[in-house]
């Protein structure tokens, strides 16, 4: 691969975060501030000033900055004011819960999603389909909150099926606590990967139903039919398959995404994940977990991006060229 | 460590009535935030320190009516020299079967009173003597008549236990670079002990067999969860996951009553709310007159202006209709719980437009004017309707107001870095819930130098009033101090300090078969709970 390619690639991804790292420096401050969440409005005020100085939040924002920056280059990222606890510690504990509910909604929105857009792409004439796309659109337009609280109504207080909050038991493997081996577990992830997963049906279902259309009026596809082979395989051995590359693509996107945006669907389920966590040092000013939180997710996008981008590069020699 | 997370929840999801007759004394109640420390001395939040009150002892304790009664001192006498003696209870250990001693008091004391989080309440101690076995002397920098109800806020830790622990200093904010020991781990005289402590997820308490007061419940496991969100949080309830909610929306009221199997209690908050009126500047702040230019003059600092405002604002109608029933109207900077709260004092000002109306002319606003109410979204019940319906309300003599809604953090910092407000809605209690500490905090004219009027955001001044309470902290006799609280209501509310709302109620829901009272500290007292069984 072209080592310039690659370094302005990688150089981008560092000018996002970099920019992102400043945004959210500054965002605990613009929302309150430090010392009154912590100390309450009865404090006097020398007891105040000797926070702030202790705390070294009476130091120019850029002084602040740059300590951080030093800290956070060596995994330091300091102690969550209202947690008092390490703010490493909180999001490393916090991270799986996550993870777990974000994965299994894309696995759950690509098994349903994938299959909607095929048959709506097939059956592209039929009431069906236009039923399916219509539905889809409900789907993408509902708020999330407000199906999460309709399935805890439904499945946890009218049927009592299913646990209205929480993760359930875990089990530790390693430093990595998985909510998947339990069967409570399990009964606690279905309801938010479910709300977390119906937005991206409906995503997942469209992009399928166009690629796969688009496909479908491919040469290869009218040689196949005229050489007589029968649809079930036409349709799934060589019309999807050519489709779902560009859903593998979206689909590295989307885990990103759903990390991020997990935070409603945590905040209804109280999913002990970084969503909760994120929205909790909101309402306190707690800036070292809001600014990790928000650098964290940087990283995260940006590195997928990046991914995407070299994945392509070695795909498609045109984009290197491009590129120069 | 593994997560036995939810060992419970599990069987839960799936035999929810069986689950609940196999732990017939196990409460699981759920609340909107988790503590945040088991450390007593290190937060001031008040949700925390109600559930870490049920590990950790205060040397005086606050009964089910907010009366003083003994706690881990059974007596309490001032002894000149700004001292007050206070006598141990013996027989009293740790959780650890250690006894509690003279020391550890003395050292808890000393603890607390150095933590920046309680600086207003216990920053004028100097020192904790031990006089003998069962015998601890408090002196402060300035004598200290309300020094008892503050003691209801002073927990006892072991002073071995914190030295082998490494947490003889309350954690320090800025140093500190790892979890303190005192975190998830406490070691109280209380009639629970922590059996595990999750930040931010749960906790789980075991009946302390060796406590030295009598149970009057029969709680022996209490298991606390957080749930943020409100409708997620009835959910629990209703599905059977928990047996009793703290925070309950009042919208929600409604629909578990109306539930069979589940009931509503109720009691009123040590809170009051009001409206507080700039009483300082020469000019207030976003106010207009009526063509939209800034008034060159503080309407607020006219106490017919005061009173035109207190007249259009019907609090019985905000109580009945905003609050649904679920507060009590005040006319006082106090309400029941306070200590020298005044009830004869009450008087129901009414609703009077005409007479509003003509206090307005009279102030020379004829036309009325127009201003901004800045209004805490969250932290109170309803505050965004209490500030829409006074809006609506003060529209009928000419005021037009314009609700500014601010998140908490925002508001907060206005007021604190400011503050920048010249009306504005807000809760108060004072710092310990005695109505002298809502006059040296909240009503005495600010004074950066001696730290009285910290609190006091409108920057309400009144002469007589601030020689009122400089004789009432040098005041020890009852009597003359019940004539003096009555003397610095009754100049409140003369000069209209404030509008007074009212005091909401903290609302509870919880299954038939569990026994739990409401008090004013919001504190669920597990020692005192019953959980049936059905």
């Amino acid at each position: 691969m072209n080592p310039v390619y690659f370094a302005r690639r990688v150089g981008h991804a560092v000018l996002v975060v970099f920019i992102v790292s400043l945004i959210a420096f500054q965002l605990g401050e613009v929302i309150g501030d430090p010392v009154t969440a912590i100390l309450g409005l009865d404090a006097p005020a020398s007891a105040r000033e000797a926070l702030r100085e202790q705390m070294g939040l009476d130091q120019p924002w850029p002084v602040r900055y740059l300590a951080f920056i030093g800290d956070a280059l060596q995994g330091e990222f300091g102690m969550s004011y209202r947690a008092q606890r390490p703010v490493a510690d909180i999001i490393v504990e916090r991270i799986p819960a996550t993870v777990e509910l974000a994965i299994s909604a894309l696995i759950l929105s690509l098994w349903i999603g994938i299959p909607l857009g095929v048959v709506a792409a097939i059956w592209r004439e039929s009431c069906w389909a236009s039923a399916l796309m219509t539905g889809s659109v409900v789907g993408v337009s509902l708020p999330t909150f407000v199906v999460g609280i309709m399935l805890i109504f439904v499945f946890s207080v009218q049927l009592g099926m299913l646990p209205s909050f929480g993760r359930g038991q875990t089990v530790a493997i390693g430093a990595w606590q998985t909510g998947l081996l339990t069967a409570s577990g399990l009964a606690a992830l279905i309801m938010p990967a479910i709300s977390l997963a119906i937005s991206q049906v409906a995503l997942v279902a469209r992009l399928v139903r166009a690629e796969m259309l688009e496909v479908l009026r491919m040469d290869y596809i009218r040689f196949a039919r005229a050489r007589g082979i029968r649809d079930r395989v036409v349709h799934f051995r060589h019309a999807l398959r050519n489709t779902l590359l560009p859903i593998i693509t979206v689909s590295g996107i989307q885990i990103g995404y759903l990390i991020a945006f997990a935070v409603v669907v945590e905040q209804v389920f109280q999913w002990p994940g970084l969503g909760t966590m994120f929205l909790a040092a909101l309402t306190e000013s707690d800036i070292p977990v809001i600014t990790a939180f928000l650098m964290l997710i940087a990283c995260l996008f940006a590195g997928i991006n990046l991914i995407v981008d070299m994945l392509y590069a070695l795909a498609d020699p045109r984009v290197r060229l491009a590129e120069g | 460590m593994p997560k036995s997370h939810s060992l419970i929840l599990a069987g839960l999801a799936l035999t929810t009535v069986l689950a609940q007759g196999a732990f017939a004394e196990n409460l699981r109640y759920a609340g909107a935030t988790a503590p945040l420390t088991f450390d007593p001395h290190a937060t001031n939040d008040f949700v925390t320190t109600a559930i870490a009150r049920q590990t950790y002892e205060s040397l005086i304790e606050l009964n089910a009516k907010s009366q003083l009664v003994p706690g881990l001192a059974t007596q309490w006498e001032y002894i000149d020299n700004a001292a007050w003696r206070l006598t141990l209870r013996e027989g009293v250990t740790f959780h650890d079967g250690t006894p509690m001693t003279a020391e550890d008091v003395s050292f808890s004391i000393m603890r607390q009173a150095s933590s920046p989080r309680y600086k207003s309440l216990f920053g004028q101690i100097t020192e904790a003597n031990v006089v003998d076995a069962t015998t601890v002397d408090i002196v402060t920098a300035q004598p200290d008549a309300v020094m008892p109800v503050k003691l209801s806020l002073l927990f006892v830790m072991s002073k071995a236990w914190a030295e082998a622990n490494d947490v003889v200093e309350v954690p320090d904010l800025g140093a500190a670079s790892s979890e303190s020991y005192s975190l998830r781990h406490a070691n109280g005289t209380g009639p629970m002990k922590l059996e595990l402590q999750v930040p931010g997820e749960r906790t789980v308490f075991v009946r302390n067999d060796d406590w030295w007061d009598d149970f009057t419940g029969n709680v022996d496991r209490a298991e606390y969860v957080a749930i943020t969100s409100a409708p997620t949080r009835l959910a629990a309830l209703l599905s059977g996951e928990v047996d009793l909610i703290t925070d309950v929306p009042l919208q929600d009221v409604v629909r578990v009553e109306e539930t069979a199997g589940f009931k509503v209690a109720d009691g009123p908050q040590r809170l009051y709310m009001g409206l507080e009126m700039d009483g300082t500047r020469d000019v207030a702040l976003a106010s207009f007159d009526k063509n939209g230019q800034p008034l060159d003059s503080n309407p607020f600092k006219d106490v017919r202006v005061r009173r035109a405002i207190a007249l259009a604002i019907d609090n019985e109608a905000i109580v009945s209709r905003v609050m649904r029933g679920y507060a009590r109207p005040i006319s006082m900077p106090a309400a029941p719980g306070f200590q020298g709260y005044a009830e004869d004092l009450e008087k129901d000002l009414g609703v009077d437009l005409e007479e509003s109306k003509r206090l307005l002319a009279e102030a020379g606003y004829p036309d009325g004017f127009r201003t901004t109410l800045n209004c805490p979204l969250e932290r109170y019940v309803n505050t965004e309707e209490i500030c829409r319906a006074s809006a609506s309300l003060l529209a009928r003599v000419g005021i037009e107001v314009t609700v500014n809604g601010m998140v908490w953090p925002e508001f907060a910092r206005m007021l604190v870095n400011g503050p920048d407000s010249s009306f504005h809605l807000i809760g108060a209690l004072g710092n310990s819930g005695d109505v002298q500490d809502v006059f040296g905090a909240i009503l005495h004219t600010r004074d950066d130098e001696s730290g009285l009027g910290q609190q006091n955001w409108a920057m309400w001044s009144n002469t007589d009033f601030d020689a009122v309470f400089e004789k009432l902290v040098s005041t020890f006799d009852p009597d003359e101090r019940a004539a003096l609280y009555r003397e610095g209501l009754r100049i409140a509310q003369e000069q209209q300090h404030a509008i007074y709302l009212h005091q909401p109620f903290l609302i509870w829901a919880m299954a038939d078969k569990v026994d739990a009272s409401v008090r004013a500290d919001s504190a669920v007292v597990l020692s005192d709970v019953t959980v049936g069984t059905e």
